[in-house]
């Protein structure tokens, strides 16, 4: 195992470098200030990476132990398809994050979160980088008639609100949404990198070595600053309370477990040997993983109340306040935080427009469900064009005016994406296979 | 091997992991020190998650054992795989959670390009020294030094 780096064409290159100028203009100050917040770690370059040794045998779906390809002409059409829609929607979605932390990085209360984010936004910069790699480094003309040099130009002139993957076309209100999108938006992103790295088409498994191990960082980048402001707010804070961060985590959780895709679908790409598991079965690892996440908050938060507590002492304690819902030394569930339940708040996939509410509890009509929703999410995300339009499409489904997989549909984010723009294979990538009605990453 | 190391599952190091190894250092040590881990995890995973290394049990962690490659150190030009700092859980102790974090450890240092293995062991934790010696450590050339300051 070794990494080889390479560049993308010149003319590329600067356009890339072109739009880090304007996305991330903090870039010179991350690499004039490297020395002083990552002391001998490797100074961060715009390049692309890619594993040698990696398996040459397609390790799941019906070829599986046949040799793996390396030229998307030699993939099947329909297959070669999937992949070119999940390699543009992965590049999206690189270049999306860093559009949406750039909104509220100066906000950070703290210097030293605020440089690994900029780090962060760095490395996903050289992630998309590596996808713009992909494109350019294969003939994909079996699979479509836009060229390379259009797809490039597509995605880096994509702007929050045209992303193909929704978490990436809502704004961030504060730096909570910085740290809570790298712990909760990432996380799915670890997810599908390590799906993707056993990827019969051998270019693509062997970028996703590399970008994993840089996206571990990333979700340290998000759950170390939470985790720091669960004690804090245990100890009295003002800043930024566990109520900020359960609201948070109301408004990203749902848009994460969306990006798995719709809940009956996958079996395609597992088929084709692009993924190992279906959507459903990711989605659920996932959600068991961010309920761990949660219960490691929610200890920071009670070590820090009451500072006397032993290991042991502190988990029965934690177990009788989370599932008991009891209150311990003075210690609610309520001012602790929790993982809302899956069918909360989504749009997409099998739940989506069902209004169940935060704790599984179901309500009968819009108004009521938009009520409780209110109560559940940021104050600053209740006033965007994205809650609104999420609310008209609510109001139209319980209405009877459409169905609730067509409501999932015409979603702004997957209309504009799946219109005239030449992105439409990316469409078929969020939209679910072979269960037909939702949208949603698979 | 015990039922409970056939069940062993070692894998690498994750941001989730920071709660269950702020445990373990409590059990081993008897302090709770949430900050020390964030930012020793922090390290390991913007260097290097795949080198860290956990062990668990149904889900439960039970050992880790920290490092990574470097070179250009103490005059070790060559990648050098570097185990910094390890633990495991003492109710799992005797039944080869260490060996088997650190055969992993090496086996990763090896396909990464190490050429050697470094470790610096207390003189005073002979059972330490003897674990390494166990997986064919030997004494290196480098002898440690130290001035006190304080």
């Amino acid at each position: 195992m070794a990494t080889v780096k390479t560049h993308i064409p010149k003319k590329f290159h600067d356009a890339v470098v072109k739009w880090r100028q304007t996305f991330l203009p903090d870039y010179d100050f991350l690499l004039d200030n490297w020395e002083r917040y990552f002391p001998k770690d490797q100074r961060f370059e715009t390049c692309a990476f890619r594993e040698t040794g990696i398996c040459d045998e397609i390790e799941c779906g019906d070829r599986k132990g046949e040799p793996k390809f390396t030229r998307a002409r030699d993939l099947d059409s329909e297959q070669a398809a999937h992949l070119l829609g999940a390699i543009r929607a992965q590049a999206s979605t690189e270049f999306g994050s860093i559009q949406q932390h750039r909104l509220t990085l100066a906000r950070a209360q703290d210097e030293k979160d605020q440089a690994w984010i900029l780090r962060m936004m760095a490395e996903e910069l050289r992630h998309g980088y590596q996808m713009l790699h992909l494109l350019l480094d294969d003939d994909w003309s079996s699979v479509t008639d836009v060229k390379s040099a259009d797809m490039v130009e597509e995605i880096l002139s994509m702007t929050t609100g045209s992303h193909v993957l929704g978490a990436f076309n809502i704004e961030f209100d504060s730096f909570v949404d910085n740290a809570t999108f790298c712990a909760i938006i990432d996380r799915v992103g670890k997810y599908q990198l390590e799906m993707q790295r056993v990827s019969a088409y051998k270019p693509f498994a062997a970028s996703m070595p590399p970008m994993l191990r840089e996206e571990a960082f990333h979700l340290a980048a998000g759950i170390v600053p939470m985790r720091r402001w669960m004690e804090q707010a245990a100890q009295g804070s003002v800043y930024i309370t566990t109520e900020d961060i359960q609201k948070a985590l109301n408004k990203w959780l749902p848009r994460g477990l969306e990006m798995f895709g719709d809940e009956r679908g996958g079996g395609t790409n597992v088929r084709y040997g692009l993924k190992p598991m279906k959507n459903a079965e990711a989605q659920g690892l996932y959600y068991d993983e961010v309920l761990k996440l949660v219960r490691d908050l929610n200890m920071r938060y009670l070590r820090a109340r009451l500072p006397e507590l032993k290991l042991k002492e502190a988990e029965q304690i934690l177990d009788q306040i989370v599932d008991q819902r009891e209150t311990v030394r003075g210690i609610t569930f309520e001012e602790l935080v929790h993982a809302p339940h899956k069918h909360f708040f989504r749009r997409r996939g099998v739940p989506s427009f069902e209004m169940t509410g935060w704790d599984g509890e179901s309500f009968d009509d819009a108004d009521s469900y938009l009520a409780h929703l209110s109560k559940q999410l940021p104050d600053a995300y209740r006033a965007s064009s994205d809650f609104q339009d999420y609310a008209e499409k609510l109001r139209k489904v319980a209405g009877g005016e459409v169905t609730a997989a067509d409501a999932a549909r015409e979603m702004p984010t997957l209309r504009r994406v799946g219109g005239a723009c030449p992105c439409s294979k990316s469409v078929r990538w969020v939209a679910d296979n072979g269960a037909s009605g939702n949208g949603g990453a698979s | 091997m015990s039922e409970d190391t056939a069940q062993l599952r070692i894998r690498p190091l994750q941001d989730t992991d920071l709660g269950d190894i702020t445990g373990l250092d409590e059990k081993i040590d008897g302090k709770y020190r949430p900050e020390v881990w964030e930012m020793r995890l922090g390290y390991y995973m913007r260097r290097d998650p795949e080198a860290s290394l956990v062990a668990e049990i149904d889900g439960r962690v039970v050992g880790f054992m920290l490092g990574e490659i470097r070179s250009g150190e103490f005059g070790l030009e060559q990648p050098t795989g570097w185990i910094e700092v390890m633990g495991v859980d003492p109710e799992m102790r005797g039944q080869a959670v260490g060996r088997r974090l650190a055969e992993a450890m090496l086996a990763y240092f090896r396909g990464r390009g190490a050429t050697s293995v470094h470790t610096l062991v207390d003189r005073d934790m002979d059972g330490i020294a003897q674990f390494f010696i166990a997986l064919g450590f030997e004494p290196a050339g480098l002898t440690p030094f130290v001035k006190e300051l304080a």
